[in-house]
């Protein structure tokens, strides 16, 4: 066997040019290869120690699109300190790009590197990285189930003292609350409505409906002259648009989330009122055909086309929309009222406050957090951001100069319910709800569904 | 003779990796699977079988999840196997037109799994998909479907977009155990007068074994494991109709924050993929001609 000079000198030995012999001064070859196998998985150990141990601030790559103007950073005294901010608004990138480049100028001692995973795989992924060693300093969270699983693991620092908490409306930010203590500033203001075609409303005259029989009878009419009533988009609009239909027939929020302790049934009657209308919608054909096939995309790309009168998802994919269509046509937010009449209807909406700030309470740049926090809670920089991305904000005093947020903004005097399934703190039993949704969408009897629904919540609210 | 001591250290770096990677998280995971760990918490409880115990008892989705894997992985083992089979039959010959075949068939291996999911999510959309447009186009369009969106038919299709991206690999081996087959044999069985499909049963099949002992170990291993298609297709949707072992995994642990009991499923699913291999590779040694 010979190795090439260079390999040799790399593991250390001395071992003649020529290539070793059978037997020499230092033992036989068997002896000499493995002393030389020894050596070298030690210097391979080494490698990595010293590779492991160099590997500090987190780079950002890997998942998802990253940017920012972050710079090698340091902790040491006199040296530039580089935070993480982790969130799952790819969409949102250039804006916060120019928002952490004007902060920088600031504080030209912080930089700020984002790491943006996309929403559908953000629960499970940013968990992993907040808790792993070099986790982001700054997170954004959704409410409800996730909210509740990080509060329980420890990974919220306490905002609650921070003066930037006053700058926010505070009916908007509870849901980053738990025990009195502020530990996540919700950031955007998001409506779970179906967003409408408002030019294709006006061209067909027709109203925004009030009960029940007026949703049909708008749906039907949009049927008969060759549109789309509504485009739903799989799973994600069976998450979302569940919440405009039973916003009314579970009016109370404790009956539902009554669903998370057993109180409650999908069986009981105003879930089954839900899930007999979805049925009741899917079978006259109201939705695009395939719906449960249907990618998020591929429902914006249809809706854009204008061809449909509804996209049931929500404010938040207004921007796509006028992406794909070039700004075509206006757009607007309804909700399906399923009550009989307009009086009996408690809500008219669906609202979130989601993008919820965070500091990790691991993280050793807690002040050059807060510091970032504190900056994009500045009404002037939390306008910037929102005319730029299409995004209701929580901050007080905000001015939107954006159409699409200006026609937007008559919807937060109305009576709104904050997001039903973001109540449910066990994402468990919002899947089994979901899942049941999607039953009686490609076809289940409407009871059969809900019980169906309902053994998937008793054996989660059951498992060890 | 006695080999010297130290010839042990050759075992040395092999033992450390398998050691380092394959026993310690098991062990690490079997300890797991007994308590009811949420995989963020620093605090977790000792349940003793309860996972176990719960899984197999009271919880149709893990039966459902089994159920669809069972589905996914019979049709991808039986019709990947059959077609890559019957390919590397058609283009043994080194023809350039074979040559070019087998470029083509293979050429879907090197692709990224998510590349393939978003190629064939596009192909299967309901209104702007290609396979609904061509069968419309030809006449079929009572044949349209929501593809993805069907909870019948959601797991075949996926097991579809499976066997096109895998086939061109299984051919290789095939291949080369055809290739491996003395031509002698053949002409012998021209001499006796053997038709083509007795040659085919009598020679190629009882020698082609091996091979397919190693495409179908293979398939069905893959076959279990699938993950990445059906996270990228349909994350175990619609309903529960797609949800595998893996997913289900997947979801338990970094979706519900089970990871205990995550982990009690990862051990049962280690068994049955166990189970099952050996069962597979008892069966095929029986029948190949060398262990006769």
């Amino acid at each position: 066997m010979s190795l090439p000079g260079d390999a040799r000198q790399w593991m250390g030995h001395g071992v003649p040019a020529d290539g070793p012999s059978v037997e020499d001064k230092g033992g036989n070859g068997v002896e000499r290869v493995a002393r030389t196998l020894a050596m070298g998985l030690a210097t391979v150990g080494l490698v990595a120690a010293v590779a492991g141990c160099s590997s500090g601030v987190s780079g950002g790559g890997g998942q998802g699109n990253t940017g920012g103007n972050a710079a090698a950073g340091g902790t040491g005294s006199g040296q530039a300190v580089t935070i993480t901010f982790l969130h799952w608004r790819g969409e949102d990138v250039p804006e916060f790009n120019k928002i952490i480049a004007d902060f920088h100028k600031l504080h030209p001692d912080i930089n700020v590197q984002m790491k943006v995973i996309p929403s559908d795989q953000y629960i499970a992924q940013a968990q992993a990285d907040l808790t792993g060693p070099n986790g982001a300093d700054v997170f954004t969270s959704f409410p409800g189930a996730e909210f509740s699983a990080m509060e329980k693991a420890g990974l919220y620092t306490d905002l609650t003292n921070q003066p930037f908490v006053k700058d926010y409306n505070p009916n908007l930010i509870q849901a980053g609350q738990d025990n009195g203590k502020q530990l996540a500033i919700p950031y955007q203001v998001v409506f779970n409505m179906p967003v409408y075609n408002a030019n294709l409303f006006k061209q067909l005259n027709l109203q925004i409906p009030t009960d029940w029989n007026g949703f049909l009878q708008l749906c039907q009419t949009l049927k008969d002259k060759g549109y789309t009533p509504i485009v739903f988009a799989g799973k994600v609009s069976a998450g979302q648009f569940f919440n405009d239909m039973v916003m009314n027939n579970v009016p109370d929020p404790k009956v539902f989330t009554g669903l998370l302790d057993g109180s409650s049934k999908l069986t009981d009657p105003g879930f089954l009122k839900t899930f007999q209308r979805l049925s009741e919608l899917a079978k006259n054909g109201y939705f695009q055909k395939g719906p449960l096939g249907t990618s998020q995309d591929a429902a914006t790309a249809l809706f854009a086309e204008g061809k449909a009168g509804m996209l049931a998802l929500g404010s938040y994919q207004m921007a796509p929309v006028n992406t794909d269509n070039n700004s075509a046509f206006p757009m607007g937010l309804l909700a399906p009222i399923t009550t009989d009449s307009a009086s009996q209807a408690k809500y008219q909406g669906i609202d979130t406050t989601t993008f919820m700030l965070g500091v990790n309470a691991n993280s050793p740049h807690k002040q050059q957090a807060e510091a970032f926090i504190s900056y994009l809670s500045q009404p002037q920089v939390a306008a910037e951001y929102a005319n730029a991305t299409d995004q209701m904000v929580t901050v007080q005093g905000v001015k939107y100069t954006n159409p699409t947020l200006q026609a937007m903004e008559p919807m937060l005097s109305k009576p709104l319910r904050f997001h039903p399934m973001y109540t449910l703190t066990n994402q468990q039993v919002v899947d089994a709800v979901t899942n049941a949704v999607e039953d009686v969408i490609s076809g289940m009897d409407a009871l059969a569904a809900a019980e169906k629904g309902q053994k998937a919540i008793d054996q989660a609210l059951q498992q060890p | 003779m006695r080999a010297k001591p130290s010839i042990y250290l050759f075992l040395v770096p092999g033992g450390l990796v398998f050691l380092i990677f394959f026993v310690v998280p098991t062990l690490y995971g079997l300890s797991l699977s007994f308590t009811n760990w949420d995989g963020l918490s620093p605090q977790f409880q000792f349940v003793g079988l309860a996972n176990y115990a719960n899984l197999l008892t009271n919880d149709s989705a893990f039966h459902t999840a089994i159920g669809n894997t069972l589905k996914f992985v019979l049709t991808v083992v039986v019709v990947q196997s059959f077609l890559s089979l019957v390919f590397a039959i058609f283009l043994l010959k080194n023809t350039r037109v074979n040559v070019f075949l087998r470029t083509l068939y293979f050429f879907p291996t090197i692709l990224a799994s998510v590349s393939v999911a978003f190629i064939w999510m596009f192909i299967y959309d309901p209104n702007i998909g290609i396979l609904n447009s061509l069968l419309g186009d030809v006449g079929l369009s009572h044949w349209q479907a929501s593809w993805l969106g069907n909870r019948h038919m959601a797991i075949y299709c996926i097991a579809v977009t499976e066997i096109w991206a895998h086939t061109g690999q299984l051919l290789v081996i095939y291949l080369a155990g055809l290739q491996q087959i003395p031509r002698e044999l053949y002409e012998v069985a021209v001499l006796e007068g053997a038709s083509r499909w007795q040659t085919f049963r009598k020679v190629t099949w009882p020698l082609l074994v091996p091979a397919t002992t190693m495409v179908v170990a293979y398939t069905t291993i893959q076959s279990f494991r699938m993950f990445d298609l059906i996270f990228a297709m349909t994350d175990g949707g619609p309903g529960n109709s797609t949800e595998v072992l893996a997913t289900y995994i997947y979801h338990q642990a970094f979706q519900y924050n089970h990871v205990g009991y995550a982990s009690a499923v990862s051990m049962l699913f280690m068994v049955i993929i166990a189970l099952i291999t050996m069962a597979q590779f008892g069966l095929l040694r029986i029948r190949s001609p060398k262990s006769a």
